[in-house]
């Protein structure tokens, strides 16, 4: 074979296989909710349009470079203007292009309806994690009376259309979960929605899509769908009083080491102080976004600083994420036991969370300006606060 | 006999020469003293090897050669920019250990300056002619620098006039600048119906009004703004601890506030009072279905459109629990809220909140002073 007939079959090839991939978890090919289905069902058939249309374009180009090569054969005569056949090309991809259109923009409007969603969802993008909220409510499944706050992890009911309200603390952002719906940036200032529905329980996973920073590669979240009555169950505990750790146990110090530590950006729900008064965090006081992560209920979720590391060890992560539909939900409400924690990535995290997850480029930086930082900083704990505070955490389901 | 190099190497040469026994006499330094005669062994040397090669000139002592030779060009005029570029090179040298307004004049000064020099050096190699090498230049130049010297040039009047305003007060100003403007409609009348007058008497006389008008500047500059009363704001008054949130009186805020909202798309929620007295809103999307009202991110700017659709002149206010007054013990309120909107009107707000709401038995709402019933749930989790 000839070389550049080789070097061209090689790019080829490896183009055809860069499109294979067995795991592909953001994949908008596949669908998994009426949503993402439209899309699919419009970009399929433009695609067909396009490739048969790019397919006739080619073999033209093609035939007419050999057809018509230089063989030294006299100029042909030279015509101006041939206006039947320039109308018909002309008239041809105005109609094809109107054919597409129609499609496309209805497909557009009703991606873009909120009249008939059952659940609202606010999302809340900033460097380099996504809060997510759920305002009070008769919807998503029986109501919620009292808000619930989380992050990286949005928790679904399957079957009902929810709409994600979504802006953003800092940067633009774009929420995406491939197989529920397209994307929509999350803008400072303004609040864009994005309908999603599952049909089936299972993790759906997404990534911030905006260039946001030096961490937006671990800029992460995840939608669980599961069943109307594991999201009931998922409701009833995100909203259960806050329960202390047993006196004289380790997670004692750790609740101890957490209000001096960690309580200052870290809300959790119910702490209270010495006098009995409810702590408030004051992230707006230290980090540059003004939020820290609610972690009330840390180990009800098994990813962690923007989904972007994983709370279940190698182990116990496959049982939840390639649980079949039937028992995902059941799986994922069973939370972070304690044989199942990865604590290695935790203690990493709160060892030096800036070199598990990069927050600037230049590391003179990391040292807090104004009193503020982006992202975690680090705290400079030592192992033994560590193992407190692993012990506390591990208790906040 | 002396050629141009072989001036210079003797010169340099003599130079070493009396530097090395000066320094030998009074520094008593071997070093220096070594070092400076061996500049000057060397230096002679070349001065020797130039004197005998006459400075590889062979036209040198030729009488023929230079009456062969072509005729004269006329030198070029003296020219300002090189003195221009060297002083800007200091000043930027300046700038870089002072002050960094000063390197960037002295950026300015050496762009500017080589730019001048380049494109008068160019012309004047256009053609022997000088009369047509400038003409050559300022069809080059002109374009560029008469929109750059208008420019600076309206900039510093009006930097200047805006000094001198600033200064004055409000009623002095405007009776200086009414006086200033007839003497220029004068004097230019003057001058129009006089064209006789020579222009250098209108020149000089422009010229010390841009004098005057330069030095009033930077006088007045110096001495700084007069007092200026600023508008009040709600949030202006709520800090100095006037009850205009609870009140549903005009203050002098509410005088010339906007009363419509250009961009209102995509805002968090929109609070409308209607005629029947109660808020109702709209979220971007649907109102969270059975909601007891409405939940915002915490430490966030939300963007929250009030219209007003109750016949009256209304103000939509935040109750945002209680805080401590600084310098005091005391529990104050605190409120945010629009300026009086018209009926019909609408006003953006935007609320910025640290604390959630479960810090305040009864959590935070929005109300209306002044209808009982205007009551709506802000929960900030
Ligand atoms: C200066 C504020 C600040 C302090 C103090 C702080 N954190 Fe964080 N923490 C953050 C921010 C901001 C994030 C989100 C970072 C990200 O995802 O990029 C975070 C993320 C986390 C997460 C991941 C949470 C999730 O849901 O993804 C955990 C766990 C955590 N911090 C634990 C701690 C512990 C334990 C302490 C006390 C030792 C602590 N943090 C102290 C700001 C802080
Ligand atoms: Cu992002």
């Amino acid at each position: 074979m000839n070389r550049r007939v080789r070097i061209a079959a090689a790019v080829g090839l490896a183009a055809l296989v860069a499109g294979c991939a067995e795991d592909a978890p953001q994949d908008m090919f596949q669908p998994a909710g009426p949503n993402a289905q439209s899309i699919y069902d419009l970009s399929v058939p433009v695609f067909i349009i396009a490739g048969v249309i790019g397919v006739i374009v080619m073999v033209f180009i093609a035939i007419i470079v050999v057809k018509f090569r230089d063989r030294g054969q006299a100029i042909p005569d030279q015509v101006h203007g041939k206006p039947t056949l320039e109308i018909i090309l002309t008239i041809i991809p105005a109609l094809i292009l109107i054919g597409v259109a129609i499609p496309t923009v209805g497909t557009i409007m009703a991606l873009n309806d909120t009249s008939d969603t059952e659940c609202v969802i606010n999302v809340t993008g900033q460097q380099w994690w996504w809060e997510i909220d759920y305002p009070t409510q008769s919807g998503c499944g029986s109501g919620i009376d009292q808000p619930i706050i989380t992050s990286g992890q949005m928790v679904i009911p399957i079957g009902t259309p929810v709409l994600v309200r979504g802006t953003s603390r800092d940067v633009i952002h774009s929420w995406w979960i491939p197989r529920l719906n397209g994307k929509r940036d999350m803008v400072p200032g303004r609040v864009h929605t994005n309908r999603i529905e599952a049909d089936e329980p299972g993790i759906y996973a997404g990534q911030c899509t905006e260039f946001c920073g030096l961490s937006h590669a671990n800029m992460r979240m995840e939608v669980i769908a599961m069943t109307p009555e594991d999201f009931e169950a998922w409701k009833l505990n995100q909203t259960k009083p806050y329960e202390s750790p047993a006196e004289g146990t380790l997670a004692a110090k750790g609740e101890q080491t957490f209000i001096s530590q960690c309580a200052r950006c870290h809300q959790v729900n119910g702490l209270e102080d010495a006098d009995g008064a409810p702590i408030v965090s004051r992230p707006d006081l230290s980090v540059y976004s003004g939020a820290a992560p609610n972690l009330t209920h840390l180990m009800t979720r098994n990813t962690f600083a923007g989904a972007a590391y994983n709370l279940l060890t190698p182990e116990c992560r496959p049982k939840v994420w390639n649980a079949p539909s039937e028992t995902v939900g059941a799986e994922y409400l069973k939370g972070v036991t304690p044989d199942c924690l990865n604590s290695v990535e935790l203690r990493e995290w709160l060892r030096n969370a800036p070199a598990k997850k990069p927050m600037y480029a230049d590391p003179t930086k990391l040292e807090a300006t104004d009193g503020l930082t982006r992202g975690m900083p680090n705290l400079a704990l030592s192992e033994d606060q560590i193992d407190e505070l692993v012990a506390y955490l591990l208790e906040r389901h | 006999m002396f050629t141009t190099g072989s001036k210079f190497l003797v010169g340099a040469a003599v130079l070493a020469t009396l530097s090395a026994i000066a320094y030998g006499v009074t520094q008593d330094g071997i070093m220096g003293t070594v070092g400076l005669g061996s500049a000057a062994v060397a230096l002679w040397f070349l001065a020797g090897l130039n004197l005998y090669t006459r400075d590889n000139n062979y036209w040198a002592d030729e009488i023929a050669s230079i009456e062969q030779a072509p005729a004269a060009v006329p030198a070029p005029a003296n020219s300002v920019w090189p003195f221009a570029f060297a002083f800007g090179a200091a000043v930027l040298a300046v700038g870089l250990v002072t002050y960094q307004a000063v390197f960037i004049i002295g950026v300015v000064l050496l762009l500017v300056s080589g730019a001048e020099w380049t494109a008068e050096a160019w012309a004047q190699s256009a053609s022997a002619d000088t009369g047509h090498n400038a003409n050559v230049r300022d069809r080059i130049a002109n374009p560029l620098e008469f929109p750059l010297a208008a420019a600076i040039g309206i900039g510093v009047v009006v930097y200047a006039f805006s000094r001198v305003m600033l200064f004055l007060s409000k009623t002095n100003t405007v009776i200086a600048f009414a006086v200033l403007g007839s003497i220029v409609i004068a004097l230019a009348f003057f001058f129009a119906y006089r064209p006789r007058v020579p222009s250098k008497a209108a020149a000089v006389v422009i010229g010390v009004g841009a004098l005057g008008l330069i030095a009033g500047g930077a006088a007045a500059g110096l001495s700084g703004e007069r007092e200026i009363h600023p508008h009040e704001t709600t949030s202006g008054l709520n800090e100095e601890g006037v009850d205009i949130c609870t009140s549903p009186d005009e203050f002098e805020a509410d005088l010339k506030a906007s009363q419509s909202v250009s961009a209102t798309a995509a805002v968090a929620a929109t609070i409308t009072l209607g005629s029947d007295g109660e808020l109702s809103y709209d979220l971007n999307g649907p109102s969270a279905p059975g909601a007891v009202g409405i939940t915002l991110p915490r430490s966030n700017p939300n963007n929250i459109i009030f219209q007003n659709r109750s016949g009256e002149p209304r103000r939509l206010s935040a109750s945002l629990g209680t805080m401590v007054a600084e310098g005091s013990t005391n529990e104050v309120p605190v409120l945010m809220c629009t300026t009086l909107v018209d009926d019909g009107g609408a006003q953006n707000m935007t609320m910025r909140i640290d604390l959630p709401s479960i810090t305040t038995p009864g959590g935070y709402s929005f109300f209306v002073p002044g209808v009982e019933s205007a009551e709506l749930n802000l929960v900030v989790p």
